[in-house]
C-alpha cells in the first residue's frame, strides 16, 4: 500500500511565509476530506481512487518513498479546498522549425498556494515547458492542454497569458537598449490595470507604487533610468525579473533557473522577494538544477522531468536522493 | 566598249609575326595610383539643363562687390560649364533619384523675403539666433553684447565684416570635391553668413541658425522655387563654439514644394572644437540638398550630430578632411523616412595624417512602404595616416515590405598600422525584444511602437540640447503615430501555430562592403530571427 498525504506531513515553507490554513487544516486529517466548493473540470482521465466517498476529482497519487520504486504515474495531487491554478494535461510540443518533440505529454497541476520545482537533466524539456507555457514562438504545441485558472492558455497570445496572470522569468532576459526599466514597468503595469478596468498611473503615481517593490528586490532606484537590462550582470538581470514579478503581482509565477549566475546573497535576496510575494492564492513553479535555492524558497512538490515527461513527484526527500545518487537513480526504466 | 571594273581583291595576309623566342622586356614602369589626389575633373559636355539653371541663378544676382564671392562665383559657373545633371549611372548617385528636381521648373528666390515676425519658439532665448529665410540673412548681428571679443556673426556682405575678410578670404576656397550641386550654390548664394571665433576663444552659447523656407508652391504645381544658403563657420587655434541648424518651412508651407540647396564650410584650427547638430524638418514634399564641408587641422575635434526627417529627396553630402594629426570626429546621424520619401547621407573621411579617432554612427528607420534610405560612408585612410582608429556603424530598421535601404560601407586603406572597422546591419525589430514585452503583458502594437521609438534615440539622446531633443522626439512620434495603423505584417502565434516573427518583409537589399564589390544583386532579406534561448 503505498503512503498517501505524503505532503500534509512535508516541512512546510519557512515562517515568513503566513501559515496557510488549508495546509494546517489537511495537515491534521490522514484522509482525505471532501469539501464541494471546486471547481469542476472538462476532462477527468483515469486515477487511482482510494476512499469510499465520490472522489471524481481528487485522487492520492502513490508517492514513493527513499527507498521504495517509483510508480510512473504522473499525476499530482489535488488537496482539499485548493483550487488548481495550472493544469497541464497531456502536453506536447515540438520545435517549430525541425519539428524534433521536446515534450511528450507533460501532466501537472498546480494548486493555488503552492510552491512546486520542477528538476531534470540538461535536455530533458524543462525550459521547454515553462516557454511552452508562456507563448514563446519558437515551439509549437502539438498536443494536450492547458487550463490556467479555468480558462484555456494555448489560445490565448502572449501578452493575454501576461495579463491573465501567468508571469515568466527569463533564463536569460534580453536587453532593450532605448526603453528605461521605468518606462517599461509602467507600460507594463498600466496594461494590467487596464485589463483590471483601474486607472492607469501616470510616472510619478507609479513611482510611489514601485518604491516600495524596489526595496523588496533590494535594488537601487537609480537603475530606473537605466536601460531595461542594458549593461546589466547576470545577477542584476534576474533581480530586475523578479522586480517585475513584484510590480506586475502575477498569480503564477514560473521561475526558469533562477538561481544561475547569482552570488550567495543575490541569491538571498531573491528568494526573499519570492517568499514575501507568496500568498496563499499565489503559485510558484520553479525550474532549477541545484538544491541551494530549494532551500530558500521550500518547494510543496518536486518533479523530476526526463525526456519530455514528468517521471516523478517528491518533495525535498528526492532532491536528498538526487544529490545522493544522481539522475539514474529517478529513472524509472 | 565594255568595261570591266574590278575590284582588286586585296589579300591580306596577317602580318604580325610572332617571335619565338621570348620578348624583350618590358621596361619597368612604377606605377603608383595616388588615391590621395582629387577626383578627375569631369571631361564632359555642357549639359542644357545645367546650363540654363546656370545662367538663371547668374542673372538673378546682381555681381558681388566682394572679390571673393565674385570669384567663388566665376570658379562655380565654370564648374558647371561642364558638369552634367546626376544621373543614375553615376556612382554618387545611383540610388538617389533626382527626378523630383529634374522634371520641375526651378526659380532661384532672388529677392529677401518678406517674413513676419520670426518667433523664437520654445528654445532658450540665451542662444544666439540668425535667421536665414531662402538664403537671406534677416536679422543683423545678433545678441552682439553676450557675445565674447573678437567674434563675429553675420553676413560677409554686412560693414562689421570688414576685419576678417581678408582672414576668410583664404577660407573661401576652392573645394575639389563637391558636384554639381555645390557649384550650383557656390553660383546661386545671395550672401555668405559667417561665424568666426578668433584663436582661443570659447562662446558658450551656441549659435543657432534657423534655415526658413518661405516661398513655396503647392505640391503637383511641378515649380520648384530654389534657395541656396552659404554659411562659413572658420574656428581659429583653441577655439570652441556649438552650432546648431535647423531646417524647417514657414508656418503654412508644411506641405509645400520648394528647393533648399545649402552648404556649410567649417574650418576648425589647432585644438579647437565644434559642436554641430542639424535637424532637418522641412516638408515633406521639398528638396534639401546639403552640403557640410569640414577641414580639421592638428588636435581639433568635430561632432555631429544630424537628426532628419522631412523632405521628399533629403541628401547630406558630408566631407571631413584632415589636415593635422591627432583628430577627434565624432559624426551620428539619424534618417526617418515615413512616408514617400528618401533620405540620404553620402559621408566621406579622409584621414592623411596619423593617429586620428573617429567614430560614425548612422540609424535609420524606413516606416513606409515607398521609404527609402541611402548610406555611403567612405573613409579614406591614405599612407601617412598611420595608428588611425576609426569605426563606422549603420543600423536601419525597415518596418514595411517593399521598403528599401542601400547601404554602402566602404573604406578604403592605404596605411598598414590602423584600426579600423565597419558594420552594417539591417533588419525588423528584434523579435526578442518584442516577445519580451510581451510576455509581460504589452500589447504587440504598442511595444512596436516603444521599440521603433527608442531604435532612433540612442541618437537623438547625443544632441546636446534638451529642446532640439525634445523636438525631435515630438516630430518623430508624430509620424509615427500617423502610421499608426500598425505594420502589415503576419499573424502573430496562434495556439496551433509558430509564429515566425514578422513576415514577409520582401525588402530590396544592395549591400557592398569595403573596396566597392558588388554582393550578388538584389535579393530577398528576410528579417533577421535571433535566437535568445
Amino acid at each position: 500500500m503505498a503512503q498517501r498525504l505524503h505532503f500534509s506531513s512535508s516541512s512546510r515553507p519557512s515562517p515568513s511565509l503566513p501559515t496557510p490554513n488549508s495546509v494546517a487544516a489537511s495537515a491534521k486529517s490522514n484522509r482525505l476530506t471532501f469539501n464541494f466548493n471546486f471547481l469542476p473540470h472538462p476532462t477527468t482521465p483515469t486515477r487511482l481512487c482510494f476512499g469510499t466517498t465520490n472522489r471524481r476529482r481528487l485522487t492520492v497519487r502513490p508517492l514513493a518513498a527513499a527507498a521504495l520504486p517509483t510508480v510512473a504515474s504522473d499525476e499530482s495531487v489535488g488537496v482539499p479546498g485548493k483550487k488548481p491554478l495550472l493544469e497541464v494535461r497531456d502536453l506536447k510540443a515540438v520545435i517549430a522549425e525541425t519539428g524534433q518533440e521536446i515534450l511528450k505529454g507533460v501532466n501537472l497541476v498546480v494548486n493555488e498556494g503552492e510552491v512546486h520545482a520542477i528538476m531534470g537533466k540538461n535536455g530533458s524539456g524543462k525550459s521547454t515547458f515553462s516557454k511552452v507555457l508562456v507563448g514563446h514562438p519558437h515551439y509549437e504545441v502539438t498536443g494536450g492542454s492547458v487550463v490556467f485558472k479555468g480558462k484555456n492558455l494555448l489560445d490565448m497570445e502572449p501578452e493575454d497569458r501576461s495579463l491573465a496572470g501567468l508571469f515568466m522569468s527569463f533564463q536569460s532576459p534580453v536587453e532593450i537598449p532605448g526603453v528605461s526599466n521605468s518606462d517599461f514597468l509602467n507600460m507594463a503595469y498600466n496594461a494590467r490595470r487596464r485589463k483590471l478596468g483601474l486607472p492607469e498611473l501616470g510616472p510619478i503615481e507609479f513611482y510611489a507604487y514601485l518604491f516600495p517593490k524596489l526595496e523588496l528586490v533590494n535594488m537601487k532606484s537609480d537603475f530606473l533610468n537605466r536601460n531595461v537590462n542594458e549593461g546589466f550582470s547576470g545577477g542584476e538581470r534576474k533581480r530586475n525579473e523578479i522586480l517585475q514579478l513584484a510590480v506586475l503581482e502575477a498569480d503564477l509565477s514560473v521561475l526558469d533557473e533562477i538561481d544561475s549566475g547569482l552570488d550567495v546573497d543575490a541569491l538571498q535576496d531573491v528568494a526573499k522577494a519570492v517568499n514575501g510575494l507568496l500568498t496563499p492564492k499565489k503559485s510558484v513553479l520553479m525550474v532549477t538544477h541545484y538544491r541551494r535555492l530549494l532551500e530558500f524558497i521550500q518547494p510543496s512538490f518536486v518533479h523530476i522531468m526526463e525526456d519530455g515527461r514528468i517521471i516523478r513527484t517528491g518533495d525535498m526527500n528526492t532532491v536528498s536522493l538526487l544529490e545522493k545518487e544522481g539522475y539514474k537513480a529517478m529513472s524509472t526504466s | 566598249m565594255s568595261a570591266l571594273a574590278c575590284t582588286p581583291v586585296v589579300l591580306r595576309t596577317p602580318t604580325t609575326v610572332k617571335s619565338s623566342f621570348p620578348c624583350q622586356p618590358r621596361p619597368n614602369y612604377r606605377t603608383s595610383v595616388s588615391l590621395a589626389a582629387a577626383p578627375a575633373t569631369q571631361i564632359g559636355f555642357s549639359d542644357p539643363f545645367v546650363l540654363q539653371l546656370a545662367e538663371t541663378l547668374e542673372d538673378s544676382l546682381s555681381p558681388s562687390p566682394l572679390t571673393s564671392i565674385q570669384n567663388l562665383r566665376d570658379a562655380s559657373s565654370e564648374s558647371l560649364l561642364s558638369t552634367p545633371w546626376p544621373s543614375r549611372r553615376d556612382e554618387a548617385f545611383r540610388f538617389t533619384d533626382t527626378s523630383l528636381i529634374r522634371q520641375s521648373q526651378i526659380l532661384p528666390v532672388t529677392q529677401p523675403p518678406h517674413v513676419g515676425k520670426l518667433a523664437i519658439g520654445s528654445e532658450d532665448t540665451n542662444f544666439s539666433h540668425l535667421f536665414i529665410a531662402d538664403g537671406f540673412l534677416t536679422n543683423s548681428i545678433p545678441n552682439a553684447s553676450s557675445l565674447p571679443d573678437g567674434v563675429f556673426i553675420g553676413s560677409l556682405l554686412s560693414d562689421s565684416s570688414l576685419g576678417i575678410r581678408d582672414k576668410l578670404s583664404s577660407f573661401i576656397s576652392d573645394f575639389q570635391w563637391g558636384d554639381m550641386f555645390w557649384s550650383l550654390n557656390g553660383l546661386g548664394a545671395p550672401d555668405v553668413a559667417v561665424i568666426y571665433v578668433p584663436a582661443g576663444v570659447r562662446v558658450e552659447t551656441p549659435i543657432h541658425l534657423k534655415y526658413i523656407s518661405v516661398e513655396a508652391r503647392e505640391s503637383g504645381s511641378k515649380v520648384l522655387p530654389l534657395s541656396n544658403p552659404r554659411v562659413v563657420v572658420v574656428v581659429e587655434d583653441g577655439g570652441e563654439i556649438g552650432i546648431i541648424e535647423e531646417f524647417v518651412s514657414s508656418e503654412g508651407n508644411e506641405n509645400k514644394c520648394y528647393w533648399t540647396n545649402s552648404v556649410l564650410e567649417v574650418v576648425i584650427g589647432k585644438g579647437a572644437q565644434v559642436k554641430h547638430s542639424y535637424v532637418q524638418n522641412q516638408s515633406f514634399n521639398s528638396a534639401h540638398i546639403k552640403w557640410t564641408s569640414v577641414k580639421q587641422e592638428s588636435t581639433s575635434r568635430y561632432e555631429l550630430v544630424e537628426a532628419s526627417s522631412g523632405g521628399k529627396l533629403s541628401r547630406h553630402n558630408l566631407h571631413i578632411q584632415q589636415l593635422g594629426p591627432d583628430t577627434e570626429t565624432e559624426v551620428s546621424t539619424f534618417h526617418l523616412s515615413a512616408g514617400d520619401q528618401t533620405q540620404d547621407l553620402h559621408s566621406r573621411l579622409i584621414f592623411d595624417h596619423p593617429r586620428a579617432y573617429s567614430r560614425q554612427l548612422h540609424k535609420c528607420i524606413i516606416a513606409h512602404s515607398s521609404g527609402q534610405a541611402v548610406f555611403d560612408g567612405n573613409v579614406r585612410v591614405n599612407r601617412y595616416a598611420q595608428q588611425t582608429d576609426a569605426g563606422q556603424l549603420t543600423r536601419s530598421l525597415l518596418l514595411e515590405p517593399r521598403a528599401t535601404v542601400n547601404v554602402k560601407p566602404n573604406l578604403q586603406i592605404i596605411a598598414d598600422d590602423v584600426k579600423c572597422s565597419h558594420g552594417a546591419a539591417i533588419s525588423d525589430l528584434e523579435e526578442a525584444q518584442l516577445f519580451y514585452m510581451r510576455a509581460r503583458g504589452v500589447d504587440l502594437n504598442t511595444a512596436r511602437k516603444s521599440l521603433v521609438f527608442s531604435f532612433g534615440k540612442e541618437v537623438v539622446d547625443r544632441l546636446p540640447h534638451s529642446y532640439l531633443r525634445k523636438g525631435v522626439e515630438k516630430q518623430v512620434k508624430e509620424v509615427l503615430e500617423r502610421l499608426a495603423a500598425g505594420p502589415t505584417t503576419g499573424h502573430r502565434g496562434r495556439r496551433k501555430r509558430s509564429s515566425r516573427g514578422s513576415a514577409s518583409a520582401a525588402t530590396r537589399l544592395n549591400k557592398e562592403g569595403g573596396g566597392g564589390g558588388e554582393v550578388g544583386g538584389q535579393f530577398a532579406w528576410p528579417p533577421k530571427l535571433r535566437s535568445f534561448l
